[in-house]
């Protein structure tokens, strides 16, 4: 008995001791620290993803504070999560276009010429290194790294090549960095679907045509009919996205039923009855 | 004081940093070992906050020893060992209190070493090499006296930094070699240190 009842009064006494010193300790090297950090982590999503590109959501909050990131710097909590960091700042929050992940390339399995058995590892980085899998050195190699990279369950490997489903997508761009062939990149959303040119073949049009049905050509037609939206370089059409709108204007509208290749498609939801499909295919024969 | 000479001091330190080096020698203190040794600078700033709290534990636990729980035990229950069961718990008590104020100094301080260190700061309370340190310096007759204690207490720390810091040397070179993929990460980390494990073997006879 005496024996507790000592442990007891030893280790109470020994406690005393160290909790005054912490305590003291405490008071003398306190860290300022604004109490807005904490406030803004709690509104994060926590998923810590990085996709801001800070050390997880607290090291962002942190920023967000000290002004070196923007409130609406999160990509996965969205506009919401924004006008929430901006409500604890204390600022108008501007709405801007979430960025999603569009992929360069639309030849499903049926479209691409010139395909090699290949039993080596299921890796784009692996068959990119090889180099010989496909004709076509620019498409897509469909291995599905983007779809494994993805931590959201939202990339899926259909029918060869890579799917988004935007519902799930957050936009973290680790997709973006998994691609051997950077065919993904990240566009703002302005609208719930936006049109992509997905075709990265640097090539002339009998080049493309020989690897490719759906490759892009290089013809300039759509430059010429929408000169600010469109532009070619390097023998393939790229999208402006500074002056795309996602409207479909009447310039856009030509620009699609001109085009003699199937390479300008909608990515997003869908948008009436054209999602995901190859655009003018009439013209395309010719 | 009897039992404290400069021979004894040095050869103390000689043997706890080289040849009963707490992690070649001791299996203690792995986690962070392997944990924190990816870059020179943090392994090295995680050595430095080692050997403070260390050394700092080892100094209050000897007091704890000798002042507090070996004269209560003699004058109770004559005897002085009566109260060792003790040990662990104030031990373990001196040592997360330690952590705490190199946390709270680090965080005002050193705050990028703060957040470099990150979890494993807090960790350093599970720290074995301290507890060990501490519970050894009770067992061995040599470290007694309260400057030979000090002396192994703050040995013990400077060979985990020295070790630690070897670690991240090496792991920072090994990021640039072809390692076979089996070996990647963890494998080749465990690999080299047991090499370096067992170089250290070959100061087995200097000092004591």
């Amino acid at each position: 008995m005496l024996e507790i009842v000592m442990a007891a009064v030893v280790l109470f006494g020994l406690t005393l001791i160290f909790a005054t010193l912490l305590g003291i300790a405490k008071e003398k090297l306190r860290v300022e620290e604004d109490p807005r950090i904490g406030e803004v982590t709690e509104v994060l999503p926590a998923a810590n993803c990085g996709g801001c590109g800070f050390a997880g959501c607290a090291d962002f909050a942190k920023a967000v504070v000290e002004q070196r990131a923007k409130c609406d710097g999160c990509p996965v909590g969205g506009s919401e999560t924004a006008a929430k960091v901006a409500e604890i700042l204390g600022i108008e929050v501007v709405e801007t276009a979430p960025f999603r992940p569009v992929i360069h390339c639309g030849a499903r399995t049926a479209d691409k010429l010139g395909v090699v058995p290949y039993e080596g590892v299921e890796s784009c980085v692996e068959a990119n290194i090889v180099g010989v899998t496909q004709a076509c050195t620019y498409g897509c190699l469909g291995f599905g790294d983007c779809a494994e990279a993805c931590t959201f369950d939202a990339l899926h490997m259909i029918d060869g090549k890579p799917v988004v489903d935007y519902d799930k997508c957050t936009g973290c761009g680790a997709c973006v960095k998994a691609c051997p062939r950077d065919l993904i990149e990240l566009i703002p959303f302005k609208q719930e679907s936006m049109l992509v040119v997905a075709c990265a073949n640097k090539e002339l049009a009998k080049a493309v045509r020989a690897v490719c049905k759906v490759g892009c050509i290089g013809c300039k037609m759509c430059q010429r009919l929408a000169g600010d939206v469109f532009a070619v370089d390097n023998n393939v059409a790229r999208i402006n996205y500074d002056n795309y709108t996602g409207d479909e204007t009447e310039e856009v509208k030509k620009v699609l039923d001109k085009c003699p290749a199937e390479v300008l498609l909608y990515f997003g939801k869908p948008r009436l009855e054209r999602v995901e499909e190859p655009v003018a295919e009439e013209t395309a024969a010719s | 004081m009897d039992g404290v000479t400069l021979g004894g001091l040095v050869g103390i330190l000689l043997s706890v940093v080289l040849v009963n080096n707490f992690v070649f020698q001791g299996f203690l203190g792995i986690c962070p070992f392997l944990g924190v040794s990816r870059k020179i600078g943090t392994a090295f700033g995680m050595g430095c906050a080692v050997t403070f709290v260390i050394t700092m534990a080892g100094a209050i636990t000897w007091i704890i020893m000798h002042g507090v729980l070996e004269p209560i035990g003699a004058r109770v229950f004559q005897d002085a060992k009566a109260l060792n069961f003790l040990q662990y718990v104030a031990f373990i008590m001196v040592i997360a209190s330690m952590v705490q104020l190199v946390e709270m100094y680090l965080k005002k301080f050193f705050p990028s070493l703060y957040t470099a260190l990150g979890v494993y700061l807090p960790l350093i309370t599970t720290n074995c090499a301290i507890l060990g340190a501490c519970l050894y310096i009770y067992m061995k007759p040599e470290t007694a006296p309260f400057l030979n204690a000090l002396v192994y207490a703050f040995g013990g720390g400077v060979g985990f930094m020295m070790a630690i810091t070897i670690m991240a040397g090496i792991r920072e070179h090994i990021r640039f070699s072809d390692v076979p993929k089996p070996l990647q990460g963890a494998g080749v980390t465990l690999l080299v240190a047991g090499i370096l494990a067992l170089a250290f073997t070959g100061f087995t006879g200097i000092g004591k």
